[in-house]
């Protein structure tokens, strides 16, 4: 009998045992069935940091980020699953997912197997009527230094497309959040097959003022720029992070330049110590030009960034911008842009452009297609 | 006679059409071909609204750049130099200060200025924008005043008053009135 019991108590415990041992590599097991995914596809695992909320007002990141992963899924990419990605964030201590910096992304694709971030970027959020959303979305390589592979925004208002007896208004805001997202996500996939086009940028959006230093059109060649956070004089909460964005956005996506990736640059102005005082002194762009190797940085000023308020007014963006040349070390463009959402329409809206977003968007590409033609 | 009298009083109006605006100071000494470098500092502010000093500071910085004459230090150097000067009023700097300012940041010259007006003006129902700025050059071997010019640009007008409309929009006038500054400090 006692012989019985103990045989009983020994063989639930061995049970017991292998169920814990089940559960403790039940997350490793469904990360090794998701790269076995990717693999099938020859799309990268990704990790899906949790969403940067930029917007300065509550929003539903958690859904975001869960539409996000799930699109990614439906196009073949394998997801890292939360509980590794967790486990990593702890270990290593993130706390900016607003970017990735070397070690980091180095140490994401030794311990996870992800050889690639999503990291996306809430810059607008508005669930009254016209819902609005601007989001921005970029996909890192793990890597030291990491590489931006893609990055794409998009901005989005529930009343921007009317149409015919007003069919083409979207009045829930969930409804233009997943419309946001399949935009971006689709994006991603062009990007993947090699077909992503740039759009034209329309005439109005170029800046008001420039100055362009010879230095610069005697060196034809690709730059390496880094874009530093934007001084913010403006109402709007984080408008210097998103401009920055915007820049990182259109810059990589001219053939001319190779953009450091703004996790980087972060780090590397809190190890420097860099506390900019009305812009970037010569010294502090000395530290970043010798630290990160880069040919070129970009800084600037944020005068005005607002959104449309409700269904009625123009989104209004304002700032400036310097940038410094290693090889010369002085300012060699500086320019002044300031548009808003309704400049050039005439009739019946056409040409309004509805948010901030987009139109900072197409400012920050008029500038990056002047300072190198 | 009488023809000698309206004579007369074209010619005057004329003399008075060609006559140098009074707003504007330069130094007949000065050779200001050797400014090649300038520090513009920060703006005073004397409006009721916030940051205009900025905005207008902004402009002026570009438009100087814009016209490739003279190379502006960035704003970031000047605040550096402010602060290792230890300049008490950065809006209004003393003559020795001015002198360690051009030492600190190799600059051959400094700008200050004051935006005295900005913003919406009212009469009656009419309703317009207006800017008002003052600025002045110092050279930095001495410290004195070689240039000052000020303007004022929009407003209301006939037009405004006849036919409303609210004038034209800042960032316009702004653009104006800091050019008409440029001109100034050019057309010595």
């Amino acid at each position: 009998m006692i012989s019985s019991i103990s045989f009983l108590t020994a063989r639930s415990a061995s049970l017991l045992a292998v169920l814990l041992l089940l559960c403790g590599c039940g997350a490793a097991l469904e990360n090794r069935q998701d790269m076995a995914a990717g693999e099938k596809t020859g799309l990268p695992l990704v990790a899906v940091f949790p969403v940067q909320n930029l917007c300065g007002n509550p929003a539903p990141l958690a859904e975001i980020r869960e539409t996000l992963i799930s699109l990614l899924q439906q196009q073949g990419f394998a997801v890292l699953d939360n509980k590794t990605l967790e486990t990593f964030m702890t270990a290593h201590r993130v706390r900016n997912v607003g970017g990735i910096d070397g070690p980091t992304a180095q140490a994401m694709k030794k311990e996870t197997g992800a050889e690639a971030t999503l990291i996306t970027s809430l810059e607008l959020y508005v669930e009254q009527y016209p819902p609005k959303i601007s989001l921005t979305c970029r996909l890192v390589t793990s890597a030291d230094p990491p590489l931006i592979r893609w990055i794409d925004n998009v901005g989005m208002t529930g009343d921007e497309s009317p149409g015919l007896l007003g069919l083409g208004l979207i009045s829930q805001a969930d409804a233009l959040r997943d419309k946001a997202l399949q935009t971006l996500m689709a994006s991603l996939q062009q990007e993947m097959r090699g077909e992503q086009i740039m759009p034209a940028t329309a005439r109005k959006f170029r800046p008001k003022l420039t100055f362009r230093s010879p230095t610069l059109e005697q060196e034809k060649r690709k730059y390496k720029i880094a874009v530093l956070p934007f001084f913010n004089h403006s109402t709007r909460k984080n408008a210097g992070e998103i401009l920055v964005l915007h820049f990182i956005k259109e810059l990589s996506n001219l053939p001319n330049f190779q953009v450091v990736e703004p996790g980087v640059v972060f780090q590397e102005l809190l190890r420097f110590r860099i506390i900019m005082d009305d812009g970037l002194s010569m010294p502090n762009a000395a530290a970043i030009f010798s630290d990160l190797d880069v040919d070129l940085i970009l800084s600037g000023k944020i005068l005005d960034y607002q959104d449309a308020q409700g269904p009625w007014g123009s989104p209004y963006v304002d700032f400036s911008t310097v940038m410094f040349f290693n090889n010369s070390r002085e300012m060699v463009w500086a320019s002044k842009s300031y548009n808003t959402g309704s400049d050039g329409v005439f009739f019946f809206d056409v040409g309004r452009v509805s948010t901030a977003n987009d139109v900072a968007s197409q400012m920050a590409r008029s500038v990056g297609e002047m300072m190198v033609n | 006679m009488r023809l000698k009298k309206i004579t007369l009083v074209i010619i005057l109006a004329f003399l008075t059409a060609c006559a140098a605006p009074l707003a504007t100071y330069h130094d007949t000494e000065m050779d200001f071909g050797s400014v090649q470098t300038v520090a513009v500092m920060p703006f005073a502010n004397l409006t009721g609204h916030t940051r205009v000093e900025d905005r207008v500071r902004d402009v002026f910085m570009n438009m100087l750049l814009a016209t490739a004459s003279i190379y502006v230090i960035p704003p970031g150097e000047v605040a550096r130099g402010i602060s290792r000067v230890q300049v008490v009023d950065s809006t209004s700097p003393s003559a020795e200060e001015i002198q360690k300012l051009g030492v600190a940041l190799s600059a051959d010259a400094v700008i200050t200025g004051v935006v005295r007006e900005y913003g919406e003006v009212r009469s009656g129902t009419a309703a317009s924008n207006v800017i008002s700025i003052g600025l002045q050059m110092m050279e930095v071997q001495t410290g004195r005043v070689i240039w000052s010019g000020s303007t004022t640009k929009g407003g209301i007008n006939l037009k405004d008053r006849l036919l409303g409309g609210g004038g034209q929009p800042m960032n316009d006038i702004t653009e104006e009135a800091v050019l008409d500054l440029i001109h100034q400090l050019f057309n010595s």
